[in-house]
């Protein structure tokens, strides 16, 4: 029997509550167990209430869990708000000066008086890290090892301050352990732990992009950190722009100049974006633009999630022309589609958007290690000696699938012209009608092979009576909320999203007819279920919407279709 | 030898007769052929407004980008591949009104582009609406009662933000004016040549014979480029007497040195090493 408990940690913001969700994470890592970590903070860098919801199992988990099995509150708030959630037989820990010792389930230990015994009140997230392991039953030794490893670098002092920490906060919990006890040994494992954000950034650095220009804004900022570490060892530039317009705009200029470029925003950098998107659209610019989605419009909630910038994305920009839409359902596939988004960006020479979102950037997972790296790229640049004649070279020469020769500036003999008006196939500008409809038809001419290089959504237990259709980062809820939902007798099937445009309208049809198909969506207005019913004709049978901002779980999931399927 | 005719392309002008325009076309012309530059190695940038045509008059690489981003489009491109010779067309409306933040950060940025800025002081596309280097109760059609904003100072702005070369041309004096170009694309850093140009449809005030009367050039007098404060003094000084010329020049390390990636070579010429990424993963 699997072993799966969520531990919550709950305070202020400035408490640390990243810090021991981040401890615990990685002693549950080096024994082998499998971690699901979600942030739910709020935008502001001291007070409030802010928590982390760690399930911890040993089997894989690729959802968050949201049952309280031990509650660790650094403040009284986080106790008052939560006592009444708490799953029967669950332990708290409580951080007070005043109470001390165990009752009622509640273990009261004075966190930063043991931190300044121990030598300095900044370790009271040490002390804190140190009772809950202890509680969960893992041997100290293996926190002590890592506590070894992830201060090393700051020195003998720091370490051995913080395992004296450890083990102030270790022996506060005496001989109390939570009833569920997994296996402490240390593994070898081939697993890592891993956030979207990060993922996405390492299918950059694989698909050889090395511009990345951004604005800071949250959930997209993430991505660009994950970067920092590699700008000494490979051949990358990321620039910070004075503004999202600035952003787009320099990772146009650097990709048609010949280097692969990314820039990430969320909505509200999007929002200035889109006159850039225009610009990489008409001049055939390839683009790489993610946008890590949080609730709005305007400044809406910066620090939480939503899939409701869908209908935006599709439709950003004035007129119409291609692009690729991708929605990542997991870390895996953030880095699976952010490769596949700078290849076929470059290959059809249009942009192509990824849709992440707060939940799916910034959630922690174990999962595999299998982030593989192509020895070789594809390009599809050409060069004078590709050419019968580089000085008649046209940019926009048009062809049979509407891709045209793509030559760079000032490395060859070709000269290369690009504008974001109208213009002929030499790149000029041009107002005549012709040309205006040779060209529309040449750029959308392109949207039947790009709908070739898309995968159908993923249909699980297709032959239910009942679909879940969803998109993006629900995957994993969705998928653990059907199998819950099988095992509770109900015929339900899941269909999930994550090569979202351009769409196969016949094969999507037969995926959807004759079903029940219920949309599962972090939006108000059901957007996938709208593109659905405008692409195939088939309109949704029921949807279920949270649009609070905070993640889906399957428990919402598994209510809410029990309710739809009475 | 690379000849300012090489320069000529066939496709057809499309500026009001008599516009400045074709006179600071001529003087780049003249300018990139004198640094022996052939038109397949230039880069020419622009934004949108009359100016930001002037790449399509011109044989060499092109982007003609949107309005005021001309600027960041550039710098991506220096970027990428900081081999490229390249040198943007702008104008006030685009430079000083759309695309003012990027101008403020591409002076900050340092970045080794020449940026060319015809100012006439008025929206000629658009059809004569206030630019920001209108001067205040400068009555167009639009602004029937006369502008309500102060006009805008490229050079006092530009030398306040840490600006390395800054020059101002005048389309009239052609000679001068591609020297000022030539210095400019020389010059190690983002340079910036302010020039001023009259705008035969809508600008009926600041006309060809109202900046011959005031423009002098300061290479006459005993200007040091290198003194800030008068350089200052200078940027300050409009009205009965103009200056043109080089107001100030100071060494400094352009954008693409300040990065450590780009040390040894242009971006673009790394080949992709995924046996390399793949050790960074690890």
């Amino acid at each position: 029997m699997t072993i799966d408990i969520t531990v919550k940690i709950g305070g202020e913001a400035g408490q640390g509550i990243q810090t021991i969700g981040t401890l615990l994470s990685q002693v549950c890592h080096t024994a082998g167990l499998f971690i699901f970590s979600v942030d739910d903070f709020e935008s502001r860098i001291r007070g409030g209430h802010s928590f982390n919801l760690l399930r911890i199992s040993d089997g894989p988990v690729k959802g968050p869990g949201n049952r309280v099995d031990i509650l660790v509150a650094l403040d009284q708030r986080t106790l008052s708000l939560n006592r009444d959630t708490l799953e029967k037989g669950a332990m708290v820990i409580l951080n007070s000066d005043t109470e001390t010792g165990f009752k009622d389930n509640i273990l009261a230990i004075p966190l930063k008086g043991l931190a300044k015994e121990a030598g300095g009140a900044i370790t009271a997230n040490t002390v804190a890290a140190g009772a809950i392991l202890s509680i969960l039953g893992a041997p100290f030794k293996v926190l002590e090892a890592l506590l070894n490893k992830r201060f090393a670098a700051k020195g003998e002092k720091i370490v051995s301050l913080n395992t004296s920490a450890a083990r102030k906060g270790y022996d506060a919990a005496g001989d109390l352990r939570f009833p569920k006890q997994f296996s402490w040994t240390p593994q070898e494992t081939h697993t890592i732990i891993i956030n979207g954000s990060r993922a996405a950034a390492m299918g950059a650095l694989a698909s050889d992009c090395r511009f990345f220009s951004f604005y800071p804004m949250s959930p997209a900022t993430g991505i660009m950190t994950s970067v920092v570490p590699f700008l000494g060892k490979l051949p990358i530039v990321m620039e910070q722009a004075e503004d999202e317009i600035a952003a787009v705009n320099m990772a146009i200029g650097a990709s048609f100049a010949g280097v692969r470029s990314l820039t990430a925003t969320s909505g509200g950098g999007f929002c200035l974006m889109t006159e850039g998107l225009g610009l990489a659209a008409i001049t055939e610019t390839p683009l790489v633009i993610i946008n890590a989605q949080r609730p709005g419009p305007a400044t809406g909630l910066p620090t939480r999630t939503a899939q409701a910038d869908l209908l935006f994305v599709l439709n950003a920009s004035q007129d119409s022309f291609p692009r690729f839409v991708f929605a990542p359902g997991n870390p895996m596939e953030a880095f699976e589609l952010t490769k596949k988004a700078f290849t076929l960006s470059e290959k059809y020479q249009v942009p192509a958007i990824i849709l992440m979102d707060q939940f799916l950037n910034n959630s922690q997972v174990t999962q595999d290690n299998c982030f593989v790296v192509d020895e070789e790229l594809p390009t599809f640049i050409c060069h004078d000696t590709d050419m019968a004649d580089p000085g008649q070279y046209k940019r926009y020469q048009f062809t049979d699938n509407g891709i045209s020769p793509r030559a760079l500036p000032g490395v060859g003999k070709a000269i290369v012209r690009a504008t974001g008006n109208e213009h002929n196939e030499a790149g000029q500008i041009s107002e005549e009608a012709q040309n205006k409809m040779a060209m529309n038809e040449k750029r959308n001419g392109k949207c039947k092979a790009m709908i070739q290089e898309m995968s159908l959504p993923q249909v699980i237990h297709g032959d239910s009576s009942t679909l879940l259709v969803g998109w993006g980062s629900s995957r994993e809820i969705i998928i653990e909320a059907c199998t819950a939902l099988r095992e509770k007798g109900r015929d339900v099937g899941a269909v999930l999203i994550k090569d979202v445009w351009p769409l196969d309208r016949e094969q999507w049809r037969c995926i959807l007819e004759n079903k029940t198909f219920i949309m599962v969506e972090q939006n108000s207005n059901c957007q996938m279920g709208q593109i659905i019913s405008q692409e195939t004709g088939l309109f949704y049978d029921g949807a279920i919407l949270k649009d609070d901002g905070r993640p889906l779980y399957p428990e919402y999931i598994i209510e809410k279709t029990a309710q739809i399927m009475e | 030898m690379v000849q300012a005719n090489d320069y000529n392309n066939d496709f057809e002008n499309k500026w009001c007769p008599g516009c400045g325009n074709f006179l600071i076309l001529n003087a780049m012309k003249e300018a990139f052929a004198s640094q022996g530059i052939a038109p397949e190695k230039m880069m020419l940038i622009s934004g949108i407004g009359q100016a930001g045509k002037t790449p399509h008059f011109i044989q060499g690489n092109i982007f003609h980008t949107l309005h005021g981003r001309a600027l960041p489009v550039a710098t991506g491109a220096k970027t990428a591949n900081h081999d490229l010779n390249i040198v943007v067309n702008s104008g006030d409306g685009d430079c000083y009104g759309e695309g003012g933040n990027h101008f403020l950060a591409a002076i900050r940025r340092n970045v080794d582009i020449t940026l060319l800025v015809h100012n006439n002081q008025v929206y000629g596309l658009t059809k004569g609406q206030a630019s920001p280097t209108s001067p205040l109760g400068t009555v167009t059609r639009l602004q029937s009662q006369g502008t309500t904003s102060q006009s805008f100072n490229p050079m006092a702005v530009s030398l306040a933000a840490g600006i390395g070369f800054l020059a101002r041309g005048f389309s009239g004096k052609t000679e001068q004016l591609t020297g000022l170009i030539q210095r400019a694309m020389s010059y190690p850093g983002f340079a910036l040549v302010d020039i001023l140009q009259p705008c035969v449809s809508f600008n009926k005030i600041n006309t060809q014979k109202w900046y011959m009367d005031r423009v002098y050039d300061i290479d006459e007098t005993t200007h040091d480029t290198g003194d800030f404060a008068k350089a200052m003094a200078l940027a300050m000084e409009w009205g009965d007497k103009i200056p043109t010329g080089i107001l100030y020049e100071q060494e400094t390390v352009p954008f693409h040195q300040r990065i450590k990636a780009l040390g040894d070579q242009t971006l673009i010429s790394h080949a992709f090493d995924g046996k390399k990424v793949a050790r960074a993963f690890a």
